[in-house]
């Protein structure tokens, strides 16, 4: 199951790449805030095919049209995820507070346990706020559905707790792979050049500069919405997958 | 509808369906700038004034008399603020019109066809504005009376700050209620209003709210950013222009983007009431 997700999510974020370029281009704009809010934006409706999709059917990818409802949509996004991590940051707070009053090994002991309770609460919360998503989207994105506790818990039972948490940490794995393999390929062409222009007697800086700038550019235009949407798509399969 | 940001999508698109109108409201707007920009400057000229004069007469500033301010100005600066007053009174006006167009879903923005109209409204909705903000303004100025109990003070502060959030959410009920029924006494109508609340339910009430002045705010945020930017590289490349420059660009910033943030704001709360009575 969780397989036959990653397996539709990986061809799914592979249909356009005009799409992705387009994605690129607003993450690099993204530092006037505005566009970071269309990318989340653009996550939810992604999120919001799958919910409504079918695995291994044709769903298309969201096009781009009508940005206000997306930057809305993106803000709401946002919002979500804010609220649900701030139980684990006041969860962590009141640990550190507490550390904070006494001294010694008692301390330390706390702050190790606060810091497991936290850890556990994160992953909680995380998950919590990415079905609560999921949860909000199948529901037209009604906002109060982001945060009914019981109904999302119900959702999470259905589909395994276990493998929830599993799709995830594989979701996590796939991602840094993916980073990695990519930089590393370039990065190992692009030795080569450098190499072979230096047994040639040219001075290689400048291509191990070009390097690493063709490595940054590939990925923030092409890598890193991919995987934007490859995670949000994921997440979405993962949601339709309650019995 | 289905959701609360439904409103919101709606009222962010709302302003782009007559931008002429829109640059009306940002004349208005561009005035009120002006003249802050101007006070601004002229208060840094009065106070290095003051300093000269407190320089020169070994006086301090609290046994400064009135006459030994620089008073060239004065009358100047009462002018110029009586006029940011009436303007904003017809922003206000125009802010009534949106309400009542969102109210009775219309689409199109309300003209400046009726001038003196447009001024009584704006003095009613600043009259609204004004009794919300009583309570927290009596709390304040206890606040200032205790000044010496330091711990009291900043109770009362806190107690002050509650209040104008709380008024501000019935205030907004209280405004679309006197818009829909035309009537000022309709916004002091508290169990109308309540029942109004109630009727939409608090939660989600509030929820819209919340969720309107966080766009509000982002949209702000993201075009300062913008215009700080733009502030900064115009000044840098031309010489010696830094303070016209930054006039020009927050002429611009209240010209687009403060006339559509009040337009937007208005045509929500709108939408809410006409969810509210449904």
């Amino acid at each position: 199951m969780i397989l036959d997700i990653y397996k539709d999510s990986l061809e799914y974020s592979a249909k356009d790449w005009k799409t992705l370029v387009i994605l690129g281009v607003i993450c690099f704009f993204s530092f006037l805030l505005l566009p970071a809010f269309l990318i989340t934006g653009y996550n939810y409706r992604v999120i919001n095919t799958a919910v409504h999709g079918v695995i291994n059917g044709r769903d298309p990818l969201p096009d781009f049209e009508d940005l206000i409802s997306m930057f809305v949509d993106g803000v709401k996004f946002v919002i979500v995820q804010i609220l649900y991590l701030l139980v684990p940051a006041i969860i962590f707070l009141i640990f550190a507070l507490v550390a904070g009053q006494t001294n010694g090994v008692a301390a330390s002991a706390i702050m190790i346990i606060g810091c497991i309770i936290t850890f556990v609460a994160f992953v909680v919360a995380e998950l919590m706020a990415q079905m609560g998503i999921c949860h909000m989207a199948y529901n037209d994105g009604a906002f109060s559905k982001a945060f009914a506790i019981s109904e999302i818990k119900e959702v999470i039972d259905e589909i395994g707790w276990f493998e929830c948490i599993a799709t995830f940490l594989g979701l996590i794995i796939i991602t840094l792979v993916i980073l990695f393999v990519v930089s590393a390929i370039i990065g190992i062409i692009f030795t080569a050049f450098g190499l072979s222009t230096a047994i040639l007697g040219i001075n290689p800086s400048s291509i191990f500069i070009l390097g690493a700038l063709i490595n940054i550019l590939i990925t923030m235009f092409l890598v890193g919405p991919y995987l934007s949407i490859f995670n949000s798509r994921s997440i979405g399969l993962l949601y339709t997958m309650q019995i | 509808m289905a959701s609360i940001t439904d409103c919101v999508v709606e009222g962010l698109k709302y302003p782009f369906n007559d931008i002429k109108k829109l640059l009306g409201v940002g004349i208005l707007c561009v005035i009120i700038d002006l003249i802050s920009i101007v006070f601004t400057i002229k208060t840094v000229d009065v106070t290095k004034m003051i300093i000269g004069t407190l320089e020169k007469t070994n006086a301090t500033g609290f046994n400064l008399n009135f006459s030994q301010l620089p008073n060239g100005d004065i009358y100047l600066a009462i002018a110029m603020l009586v006029v940011g007053f009436i303007v904003s009174l017809f922003i206000m006006g125009y802010q009534y019109d949106v309400v009542n167009f969102s109210i009775n879903r219309k689409d199109d923005l309300p003209g400046f066809g009726d001038i003196v109209g447009m001024f009584i409204k704006g003095v009613k909705y600043f009259l609204v504005c004004l009794v919300y903000s009583i309570p927290s303004m009596i709390v304040a100025f206890l606040a200032i009376l205790v000044s010496n109990n330091s711990s009291l003070w900043s109770v009362i502060m806190v107690i002050s700050v509650l209040l104008i959030i709380i008024c501000y959410f019935i205030l907004i009920m209280a405004l679309n209620n006197m818009i829909a029924h035309d009537s000022l006494k309709k916004a002091f109508d508290f169990s109308e209003i309540r029942g109004n609340i109630s009727n939409l339910g608090w939660v989600k009430y509030i929820g819209t709210i919340l969720f309107t002045v966080i766009v509000f705010m982002i949209i702000n945020i993201a075009i300062g950013i913008v215009m700080s930017f733009l502030t900064v590289i115009f000044a840098a490349t031309i010489n010696n222009q830094a303070i016209v420059i930054s006039i020009v660009i927050s002429v611009i910033e209240a010209l687009f983007v403060t006339s559509y943030c009040s337009v937007f704001f208005s045509r929500v709360c709108g939408s809410i009431y006409r969810e509210a009575v449904k």
